[in-house]
């Protein structure tokens, strides 16, 4: 266990020296919110929607400031696998999946905190309608930074499930771009998804992409009760075991398979 | 009862399959089985230093990669300490250390202290021993001064150094090094071996080298296996390697007269350049006493060498008597 919590403090600690990146990740998370906010101001000034616009800028701005939860990458883990560095983790005493689990989680967390509390610290300064709102309540807050914290779990495992198939392809920009496509699309951050047609959302919000950061929105939002947390958590859960579990047998599956080449 | 050694390995073989790029015309692309290992058997008992040698591409890292539970085997046994290296993994690993010259383990962007005490959490080392092993490693190491830099910044001597150090926190009873000294200068390659030495003796470690410099193998290997072709093609001392290839001498002479009178018998190569004449012989052929005789009769002699081929000459005739 200790090897575990002590990865996870290392990659923070790693994390903490990209501050440069950190500034220019802000500067164009900023923008995409200031963008996206008044692409949606466009669209209803011609025709409103029923959703109120204050809460979809809350929404786009919770999808920028936790982006980089959602699709950074670590790219220190592909490039020990594209250069075979990797084998280096293998002839460790631990177990691979959640070694490499530990330290992507670790960098997630840590990337978007740095990144996203000072973005919604200025997203709370924007005027009504084009910044973000207090939670809808107290309880509605803590539901939803619980619901954060399962949807971080099927983060963690889908960006796993990704490092997993890349071993195997070597080159994780194809998977990596296709797998993100889905992810930005089905998670909100495109388009969130309370805009989607409701026959839609019924399939879309089931899926594990609206497991990550919609439904800790819409907690927030009050767009889902509070009484609906038990529900949500279960979902959450169950997709992350799901996944979790199938990362474990991509990762399996791959140490049998492995080769390490070059000298 | 038969008593077993250290490592037992045998007839360890390994296939890879290589695709290659589709021929014109053709619809599927063609695969290609590469055997990377034919077939392997040796032993190493507890607290050897085996040199392990051949060309790129002989097998000696997959052997190594197989050894240290990386890679599962086509078919085959091997056993170190009386553990299946590629059964049960994790367990095992915990006495092994592993050096790969061409790679790193340790943090590129943390000072390495910070990478060593992560290891330390990872072999689950005792504090007390671990500030033991440390201080006796980075004394040994001559990494003191380094302990707070990050890894990007040291020079690649002082990499290797502290790579090393990271392998051998956890006391591993077995140490594979691949190519340990890949790159570095006189300098970090004499106090790369002296400290091996050092930890061979002082500790009892089994430490399983394969390299392409020759001097390594002179300087630590009391044994020393060649791998060709994924077959193991010798074992033994390294004297006894050398004996077998060691066929031809040369000898530099200066005479003090410019045209002195040799006659030298059939077979023997002559060379002459500013005054100074080079002749190669066989001593298996003409004896050296013989032949130093012969050079005496033809003149006085200013000045004269004999020198016996460079090793690494001596190892790219055997490569090629042995159609490597």
């Amino acid at each position: 266990m200790r090897a575990y919590l002590s990865v996870f403090r290392m990659r923070l600690k790693m994390e903490l020296q990209y501050r440069g990146a950190m500034i220019g990740g802000i500067v164009c998370q900023m923008f995409f919110g200031i963008v996206l906010v008044a692409l949606y101001h466009a669209l209803y000034a011609s025709k409103a929607q029923a959703m109120p616009i204050e809460s979809v800028a809350t929404y786009v701005w919770l999808q920028q400031a936790f982006f980089r939860m959602m699709v950074a990458t670590d790219q220190d883990l592909y490039d020990k696998i594209k250069t075979g560095n990797i084998s280096y983790d293998l002839c460790r005493p631990v177990d691979m999946y959640w070694f490499y689990y530990t330290r992507i989680a670790a960098q997630k967390l840590m990337g978007s905190l740095m990144r996203g509390i000072p973005m919604m610290l200025v997203a709370f300064l924007l005027p009504k309608g084009w910044g973000m709102t207090l939670p809808y309540s107290i309880s509605g807050l803590f539901s939803g930074l619980l619901a954060l914290f399962f949807g971080l779990l099927c983060m963690c495992a889908l960006e796993n499930i990704t490092m997993a198939i890349s071993m195997r392809t070597l080159d994780p920009k194809g998977i990596a771009g296709m797998l993100g496509l889905l992810m930005v699309t089905f998670s909100g951050n495109l388009l969130p998804l309370t805009l989607f047609p409701d026959s839609w959302q019924k399939i879309i919000t089931m899926l594990p992409y609206a497991q990550l950061l919609d439904a800790p929105i819409r907690l927030y939002s009050g767009e889902y009760p509070v009484s609906d947390l038990p529900l949500i958590i279960i979902r959450q859960a169950g997709w992350a075991a799901v996944l979790i579990l199938l990362g474990i047998w991509l990762w399996e599956r791959n140490r049998r398979k492995m080769i390490i080449q070059g000298g | 009862m038969v008593d077993l050694s250290y490592i037992e390995v045998e007839n360890l073989r390994k296939t890879f399959t290589v695709r290659k790029k589709r021929e014109k015309g053709k619809l599927l692309r063609e695969k290609e089985i590469v055997e990377a290992l034919k077939g392997i058997s040796f032993t190493v008992e507890k607290g050897e230093l085996v040199g392990y040698i051949g060309p790129n591409g002989a097998g000696k890292s997959t052997t190594v990669k197989i050894l240290s539970g990386i890679l599962n085997p086509e078919s085959g046994r091997a056993e170190v300490g009386g553990r299946v290296p590629w059964k049960d993994r994790k367990e095992y690993v915990k006495h092994i250390g592993v050096v790969f010259g061409q790679r790193s383990q340790l943090w590129w962007d943390v000072p390495i202290v910070d990478s060593f005490s992560l290891l330390k959490d990872i072999y689950k080392i005792p504090e007390n021993d671990y500030e033991n092993r440390l201080k006796e490693l980075t004394e040994a190491l001559q990494l003191e001064k380094l302990m707070r830099t990050p890894l990007r910044l040291l020079s690649l001597g002082q990499k290797m150094r502290a790579e090393l150090c990271g392998s051998l926190l956890h006391r591993p009873e077995l140490l594979f090094l691949d190519e340990p000294t890949i790159g570095l200068d006189a300098v970090s390659k004499l106090a790369l071996r002296d400290f091996l030495k050092w930890e061979n003796k002082e500790h009892g470690t089994t430490i399983m080298l394969t390299t392409h410099d020759m001097e390594d193998i002179a300087a630590l290997c009391s044994r020393v296996m060649v791998l060709g072709h994924g077959q193991k093609l010798f074992d033994g001392k390294l004297p006894e390697l050398l004996e077998r290839f060691d066929t031809v001498r040369t000898v530099a002479v200066k005479y003090d007269t410019d045209d002195p009178k040799l006659e030298l018998p059939e077979g023997v190569e002559i060379n002459k350049q500013d005054g100074e004449i080079r002749i190669t012989y066989s001593p298996a052929e003409i004896p050296t006493a013989n032949m130093l005789a012969l050079l005496q009769n033809a003149g006085s002699i200013r000045e004269m060498t004999l020198q016996s081929e460079n090793i690494d000459y001596l190892i790219a005739a055997m490569y090629k008597e042995m159609d490597l």
